[in-house]
This record gives C-alpha cells, sequence and structure tokens, in this order.
C-alpha cells in the first residue's frame, strides 16, 4: 500500500515510480486498491464518483501508450494524505462504500453502483474485496458443481446457461 | 413441498421443446432447449443459445457436453450415480421447511401456459429467495426466480415459448458441432477422467447452519493436471461446491467474481488454492471457504 500513497502523491522519482506502475498493471489485487484510494479521494472531495471508473480507465490506457505522462505532480497534496490516512482503515473503506452506495444521487451511473447486486458493500465479511463478473476460467468447476446443483434437479439443463455465458467471447462486458 | 418434487421429476421426464429467456443483472439471453426420455428412460437434453456467440450444452443421461465453437473447445462432465432429488430425499423434507418459508401464492400464466406460483423466502442471510411458476398439471417450472434479501431478482429464466410432449427424435438432442468438434480442443484432465469419491482429508472448521456435506471425492477436472478434492455443502436448494487443488505455479490473488446468482471466492490454504462456488450469497460462499481446513488422513 506504501508505495500506492507515494504514488498518488507524486513523491517518487521516476524510475522508482515506472516501476510501481508496472507492478499496478499486473496486480490486479494492487489495482483494486488504486481504485479504491481513488474512489475514497474522490468521494471526500465531494467530486462526483464517476470520476474514478472513467479516471481509472484514462489511466490504464496511458499506462499502456506512454506511461511518462503519469508523472503527478499533485498540488492538492494535503486533500490526498488526509484520503489516504482514511483509506488505511478497512471500516473507512467500508463507510465511503456505504455513503457512496446509497447516499449520492449519481451513484447508479458509478462504477459501484454497476457493480452486481451481490457486492457486499455492507454486509460481507471483507468488504475490500469486490466482485467481478465471472471471465470464463470457472468454466469447468460451474459444469462440475452444476451437476450437484439442485437447481439443476429442478429445472434440468437451463442452469448450465450460467457456465456458457462466461464463455470469452461473451465476457467483457 | 410436494410441488418441488414434481418440478423436479417433471423436468426429467417429459418431452417439451421451448425457448427460454435468461436475465442476470442487465444482460438477457434467448435459449432453445429440446428434452426427451426415450422408451427406456434415457435422458436428452440439448441447450442452444439464441443470442451472442453460439453456445451449446448437451446432456445423454449422466454426461453433459459443452462445445464453445468460438474457442474451438469441448468441455466434457460425467458423473456417476444419480442425481438430486434422489441424492437429497433427507434435506429435501426437513433442510427446506427448516431453512425457507414455502408458500404457494396463486396462478399466473407463462408461454401461454397456466402455472402456479412457488415462493421459497429463506429465514435467514445465508442463502438465496426462490420463485417458480410450475406448469399446473405437470409441475414443469416454467419460470424461475433468484432473489436477494432486499428483494433484487438476481437471475431468472422464463419459458416464452413451449410445446409440452413430442416423439423423441435423437437429431433433434444432436450438437450440430458433433462432426466438426473432433478437432477441437477437448477440456479433459491431462490425466484420464475419474471420481473417486471418499474422505479427501479436507473439512470445514464449523458447518454452516443447513448447509450439510452431501458428496465428497477425489476427481479429475478439465483442464487441472493433478488431481482436484471436491466437496459440496447443500441446504437442499442451494449448493457450493468447494474445490481444492495444488498451488498453480502463479500463486493467484485472493478473488471474488460472479456468475448470474453464483458467487465465486479464491483463497490459499496452506499451500492450496481452494475454489468455493455455489448460487448462495457472497457471505456463505465466503464462510464455507474460510471454514476449510485439512484434518489429513486422507491420501492426499
Amino acid at each position: 500500500m506504501e508505495p500506492i500513497s507515494a504514488l498518488m502523491d507524486g513523491e517518487l522519482s521516476e524510475s522508482q515510480m515506472q516501476q510501481h506502475l508496472a507492478r499496478l498493471k499486473e496486480d490486479p489485487e494492487l489495482l483494486h486498491s488504486w481504485d479504491m484510494f481513488h474512489l475514497i479521494g474522490d468521494v471526500l472531495r465531494g467530486e462526483r464518483l464517476l470520476l474514478s471508473g472513467a479516471f481509472r480507465r484514462g489511466i490504464i490506457e496511458k499506462l499502456a501508450s506512454e506511461p511518462t505522462v503519469l508523472a503527478p505532480r499533485r498540488t492538492k497534496k494535503k486533500v490526498f494524505t488526509y484520503a489516504l490516512s482514511a483509506a488505511a482503515s478497512i471500516s473507512a473503506v467500508a463507510a465511503v462504500g456505504w455513503l457512496a452506495f446509497f447516499n449520492n444521487p449519481l451513484a447508479p451511473s458509478s462504477e459501484i453502483a454497476r457493480a452486481p447486486q451481490s457486492l457486499p458493500v455492507t454486509a460481507a465479511p471483507s468488504p475490500q474485496l469486490s466482485s467481478v463478473p465471472s471471465d470464463g476460467t470457472m468454466n469447468e468447476y460451474l459444469i462440475a458443481h452444476q451437476e450437484y446443483s439442485p437447481s439443476t434437479a429442478i429445472q434440468g439443463l437451463a442452469p448450465y446457461i450460467r457456465t456458457v455465458s462466461g464463455a470469452p467471447a461473451a465476457a467483457g462486458r | 413441498m410436494s410441488w418441488l418434487r414434481k418440478m423436479a421429476s417433471a423436468s426429467r421426464q417429459l418431452n417439451y421443446t421451448g425457448t427460454f429467456v435468461y436475465r442476470h443483472g442487465n444482460d438477457i439471453e434467448a435459449s432453445r432447449i429440446v428434452h426427451f426420455v426415450n422408451a427406456a428412460g434415457g435422458e436428452f437434453e440439448k441447450l442452444e443459445t439464441l443470442d451472442g456467440p453460439p453456445r451449446e450444452v448437451i446432456r445423454t443421461n449422466d454426461q453433459v457436453t459443452c462445445y464453445l465453437p468460438n474457442t474451438k473447445t469441448v468441455l466434457i462432465e460425467k458423473r456417476r450415480g444419480r442425481r438430486f432429488p434422489s441424492l437429497l430425499p433427507a434435506q429435501l423434507t426437513s433442510g427446506i421447511a427448516e431453512y425457507y418459508t414455502v408458500r404457494q401464492t396463486g396462478m399466473d400464466r407463462t408461454a401461454t401456459y397456466s402455472c402456479r406460483i412457488l415462493v421459497l423466502t429463506p429465514k435467514d442471510r445465508l442463502r438465496y429467495g426462490h420463485e417458480f411458476c410450475a406448469e399446473a398439471s405437470s409441475g414443469l417450472p416454467l419460470r424461475a426466480k433468484t432473489f436477494n434479501e432486499k428483494g433484487d431478482v438476481l437471475e431468472s429464466f422464463a419459458f416464452t415459448e413451449l410445446r409440452l410432449g413430442g416423439k423423441f427424435d435423437h437429431d433433434k438432442v444432436q450438437s450440430r458441432y458433433a462432426a466438426e468438434s473432433r478437432d477441437w480442443r477437448i477440456g479433459r484432465a491431462a490425466s484420464p477422467s475419474f471420481e473417486s469419491p471418499g474422505p479427501t482429508g479436507w473439512g470445514l472448521a464449523r458447518e454452516l447452519p443447513g448447509f450439510r456435506k452431501v458428496t465428497e471425492s477425489k476427481r479429475s477436472i478439465a483442464g487441472r493436471g493433478a488431481p482436484v478434492s471436491h466437496l459440496v455443502y447443500s441446504d437442499g436448494l442451494a449448493a457450493v461446491s468447494v474445490f481444492i487443488e495444488p498451488l498453480p505455479r502463479s500463486r493467484p490473488p485472493r478473488s471474488l467474481s460472479h456468475q448470474g446468482a453464483v458467487n465465486i471466492y479464491v483463497r490459499l490454504v496452506e499451500e492450496h488454492m481452494v475454489t468455493a462456488l455455489g448460487e448462495a450469497p457472497v457471505e456463505t460462499v465466503m464462510r464455507i471457504a474460510n471454514s476449510l481446513e485439512y484434518h489429513g488422513t486422507a491420501n492426499k
């Protein structure tokens, strides 16, 4: 987490930054933290939640093409420091997520609100882990599971549609 | 309760052909389904998607084959023994009644057929609610919805067109890819396909209310080189599978994903990768996975 804060605060040297950006690209958990930190920052600054998704996507695109564009010289450092210390606590993450989810009128169009119904923002044992649509890599397990699932007995083959819905070509929506 | 049984036996024993719509999140997909039983009681079923990339699932008795032409992949799942509800007679009567409130709420109409509405509302937060509409005379489920504790529908199936009856026609339950798929990648386990029931050495430190272990085996899984331990916990209506395999070369991160009403949680336990998945709330799937431990004794 440290490097992410430093990265966001623009405290790293050029080479350190390149190194961390490369890691960010490869590590989904780290990327998620990066997302979360930005979301928290956005919410605490009272900015539109919409920024987070778009901001992240923009970052990813830039990472892919021209990483040097990203050397951030933060001027609003104080705000970020506050955001990050809040992020240090998991309960703060949950609280912000909860606020974002229920109180923000823009929420329906935000990334968080479009996340699945099962998103464990309030009740889940592990709020920092949000659920993403399956990418098709679980197909074999889904099929193996389906054979033992009562839903198969009640509905026949129909629930298998879940399994094939995750086919790579159908993913990415 | 008797309607649940009736639905299960209707979907296995009737001949029917129809189109159903599957809705999950904001996505809607239509599929064609054909189900036949031959004179000897053999079960043949074919599901074919009508939207998006073409995909087919074929059942021939205990073998299920998925054809994914886009990636030129065939997945085969074969299992021994009978499926639920023969598998779970006790849970059907005791478990469901204990953990769900079952109500018949009236009649409706689906795909021109009159159907009886059956609602199962969970008594705790560890399972989802279900609503079925079963064809009035045969009991065939024409509509099924899964909803969470807030009443949001997580996924639904509904026939839009259906023909009950019809004569067994083998051609209609064959894959259109049967011939060309011979050159496709077969997603079989590297070792010969096997399933050996019995203790795996894994178990839950604490079982979840209502979820009882219904099967435990070491088995092959398509695409996995090493045998995988497979445990299934069910309350009679929802089931959660736990798969335990040696750690892959690249350590997978802890992750949570979903596919329709199925939640999938991956974590690492004692140098093993544990994948828990089932049509149950995130909390249930995670608690089962987090409670998993190795207590030895079995041929690991």
